[in-house]
């Protein structure tokens, strides 16, 4: 008896129309009337004004130079963004001196590495520690005085540094002040509870443009007579100030994530409030609020910009300064805007894309 | 032996010092008491510093307290105004001018930062793969870059290169656009016109009526009716007709070039033009966001149940996903809306004169008394952000989950 074996034939390669970029084409440009009107609009105005775009920016733009003279082409004149670079980046800070800035900036960096290299128990010893000294360390680096270098006044300090380190700087001191705030509003006490109400509110109800004009005309009249405050010291209170208010806000949300049963257990174990406050609730807050706290960094980052107002040597600022400068009067506004706007967004950015990959990591308790 | 230990020997023995537990100091209750005066007392001699050392400045710098100042002349003109203002009007006045041009300058960026948004927000979730990723790229660039360089862009890399009034770039003979700004037609009433206006309320509140009718019907008989369409016949009927019965009593004032400008119509300046646009568009891109976040927080099987019995995908939109998502999207707008207000302020780099640049600025250079002007500028925009937080509150409500 012979059997007949099944042999299928050979599968045929799916149609045209359901694979490959046809298919990809129809089901994402064309898969209605509504959608091909508007893809065909789309393209139509994107092919419109890119070239023109391009060619501006890139092709017909000039690289190479050091005076507006070089700037002979029709395109963008990044002469001039080249020109000034040291003053965008570094303000008014001595040429040889440059080095104490970038060292502040490195230290930051190691530091922030440091958080994340180092295991649990030497990061909460020597992390945490070094990160709450890092804004007075770097003070004493770039003012210079006390450990016999040149002496830079802050007036001098200047550019996209000073906007990444005051965040930064204010960041850090924000960080313990906001938790306090949050525990505030969260206590039983009445009172200190409106006045953490009051402090909070009154931070996140003001514009921060308002609350740096205070600070340079309200808070010194605040100080004793004959004591002058330095304009970045009042600055800097302000914007601790300011982001502990949100950053409060952060914290309190993070409370009222975690489980009442969190609570209930450190009381039955016995912890008292501190320790109950410390060892167990802090770290599950901090970690379920990072990417707000994240997010509330990026936004006081970007309100560095309106430092410009009280005429803080911000990069901004220095760039309309540039910008008004007798040797470059030939209308660069559009190349430094945009510079400004580009090194802001890739800053603000791949904070955010760092904030979404944060939350994705920390949400360890939807994982099965 | 064997030996056991009663439960209060354990307690006895675990227990570290168990000399000062009942002392009054350890008790929560009075603890939290004493934390509290100690932060009293801490306030008050804080507060107490400040007062002193702030009078002692004043009265050595000599500037004077008081709300004397509101009555006196200002002797600075302001870029506009929209009521009747000149440099002998008082600082009262000039607060009021630089209230209404903050309210104006709010208003417009809320209107045109809650379309885009929308728009934006609704595009993320089209088919169309290119209106997907304007949508997303609109949203990441606009949100990322601070809002005073974009109000700056706008304003001295955009408009300022714009051409002069003799070669404005011009719609018909009635709309010009040049670096003096925006030149619109100005309607002017005459005689009657009141008419018109009264016939325009009367409709909205018709289109009320009619919207209250219509759902009563249709919830007892399941009858549709036709809404939209009966509206928009109010709305535009209406007032068309009292424009016909009165014999259309406006007319128009158009901008005429005369020598080196232009007079007649309503001038936008470009200050107010590329604020507003700067605050619609950053703005725009954070209710974007939040409205993505909405429709997103609907359960997917509501979209497919709606296809299922047969909704268009534009149905689904406005009927499904629209009306579940607001609950999430309204707190975020009204958070939205009170950052916009509050980032009005960036006005001050281009001088717009709203109530922060007029008042705490240019009048504040003049006067002097930094705390009586600032306490009254930072009251304007608690009130405003209180009364924009009611207004978002009620309509919360309106969308909230409505349990029978």
């Amino acid at each position: 008896m012979s059997t007949k074996e099944f042999k299928p034939l050979p599968a045929q390669p799916a149609p045209v129309s359901t694979v490959g970029p046809v298919a990809w084409v129809r089901e994402n440009l064309f898969s209605s009337k509504f959608n091909i009107i508007a893809t065909i609009l789309i393209v139509f105005a994107l092919a419109s004004v890119l070239p023109g775009t391009i060619d501006w920016l890139f092709i017909s733009a000039n690289w190479s130079g050091t005076t507006e003279a070089a700037c002979v082409k029709d395109g963008a004149c990044w002469v001039f963004i080249r020109a000034w670079s040291k003053q965008i980046f570094y303000g008014s800070y001595p040429s040889g001196e440059l080095w104490r800035v970038n060292l502040c900036l490195f230290l930051l960096v190691v530091i922030i590495a440091l958080s994340f290299i180092l295991p649990a128990r030497l990061r909460n010893r020597v992390a945490v520690p070094l990160f709450l000294l890092l804004p007075f360390i770097s003070l004493v680096i770039l003012n210079g005085r006390l450990i016999g270098l040149e002496y830079v006044s802050t007036d001098k300090w200047g550019g996209f540094s000073l906007d990444i380190m005051i965040a930064a700087a204010s960041m850090i001191i924000a960080f313990p002040l906001s938790f306090l705030w949050a525990l505030g509003r969260r206590s039983n006490m009445p009172f200190a509870r409106s006045v953490s109400v009051t402090c909070i509110e009154f931070f996140r109800g003001t514009p921060i443009l308002a609350l740096f004009f205070m600070g340079s005309v309200m808070l010194p009249l605040f100080f004793p007579q004959g004591v002058t405050v330095d304009k970045l010291l009042r600055v800097w209170i302000i914007l601790v100030l300011f982001m502990s208010a949100y950053m409060a806000e952060v914290f309190r949300s993070g409370f009222q994530a975690i489980p009442q049963g969190q609570y209930e257990a450190a009381d039955s174990i016995g912890l008292g409030y501190w320790q109950k406050t410390m060892l167990i609730i802090f770290p599950q807050v901090v970690k379920i609020s990072m990417p707000n706290i994240l997010a509330t960094f990026v936004m006081v980052f970007k309100n560095t910009v309106f430092l410009l107002v009280i005429a803080v040597p911000e990069m901004l600022q220095i760039v309309m300064t540039a910008l008004s400068n007798s040797n470059w009067l030939g209308g660069h506004a559009a190349e430094g805007y945009l510079f400004v706007g580009f090194i802001f967004w890739i800053c603000c950015f791949s904070m955010s894309m760092m904030a979404d990959k944060i939350e994705k990591i920390l949400d360890t308790d939807k994982r099965d | 032996m064997f030996y056991r230990k009663t439960t209060e020997q354990i307690k006895a023995a675990t227990r570290p010092s168990s000399v000062g537990a009942k002392a009054f100091y350890n008790n929560p209750k009075y603890r939290g008491w004493i934390y509290q005066a100690l932060l009293l007392i801490f306030l008050l001699a804080f507060f107490f510093g400040i007062i002193s050392n702030t009078l002692d400045n004043m009265a050595a710098q000599g500037i004077k307290s008081g709300f004397r100042f509101l009555e006196t002349s200002v002797g600075f003109d302001v870029l506009m105004s929209l009521i009747p203002f000149d440099t002998t009007d008082t600082y009262a006045r000039i607060f009021l001018v630089g209230f209404l041009n903050t309210v104006l300058v709010s208003l417009i960026g809320i209107f045109f930062a809650t379309i885009l948004g929308f728009i934006f927000g609704i595009a993320y979730f089209s088919q169309n793969w290119l209106i997907k990723k304007i949508s997303i790229v609109y949203v990441e660039t606009f949100r990322n870059i601070p809002v005073i360089l974009q109000v700056l862009f706008w304003y001295s890399a955009v408009l300022a290169t714009l051409p002069s009034a003799k070669d404005s770039l011009q719609i018909g003979d009635s709309i010009f656009l040049n670096i003096r700004g925006l030149y619109l037609p100005k309607l002017i009433d005459e005689s009657g016109s009141s008419i018109v206006y009264i016939s325009i309320v009367l409709a909205i509140i018709a289109v009320f009526v009619l919207r209250h009718w219509a759902k009563k019907r249709q919830a007892l008989t399941g009858q549709q009716f036709p809404l939209l369409k009966a509206s928009l016949g109010i709305l535009f009927g209406l007032p068309l007709l009292a424009l016909l019965v009165t014999g259309v009593p406006f007319h128009f004032d158009y901008p005429v070039l005369k020598g080196f400008n232009f007079t007649g119509g309503t001038n936008i300046i470009p200050e107010l033009i590329s604020l507003s646009i700067a605050l619609s568009v950053y703005t725009g891109a954070f209710i974007a966001e939040a409205v993505r976040a909405g429709d997103q927080s609907v359960p997917k099987g509501q979209t497919e149940a709606a296809r299922s019995i047969g909704l268009k995908e534009g149905r689904i939109m406005s009927l499904i996903i629209v009306p579940q998502s607001m609950r999430v999207i309204a707190p975020m707008l009204n958070s939205e809306y009170q950052s916009l207000v509050k980032n009005s302020t960036v006005a001050t780099a281009i001088g717009y004169p709203e109530l922060f640049t007029v008042f705490a600025g240019s009048a504040l250079n003049q006067v002097g008394q930094a705390i009586e002007m600032m306490f009254m500028t930072l009251a304007v925009y608690f009130v405003l952000n209180m009364l924009i937080s009611c207004i978002m509150n009620l309509f919360n409500r309106s969308v909230a989950i409505t349990s029978r």
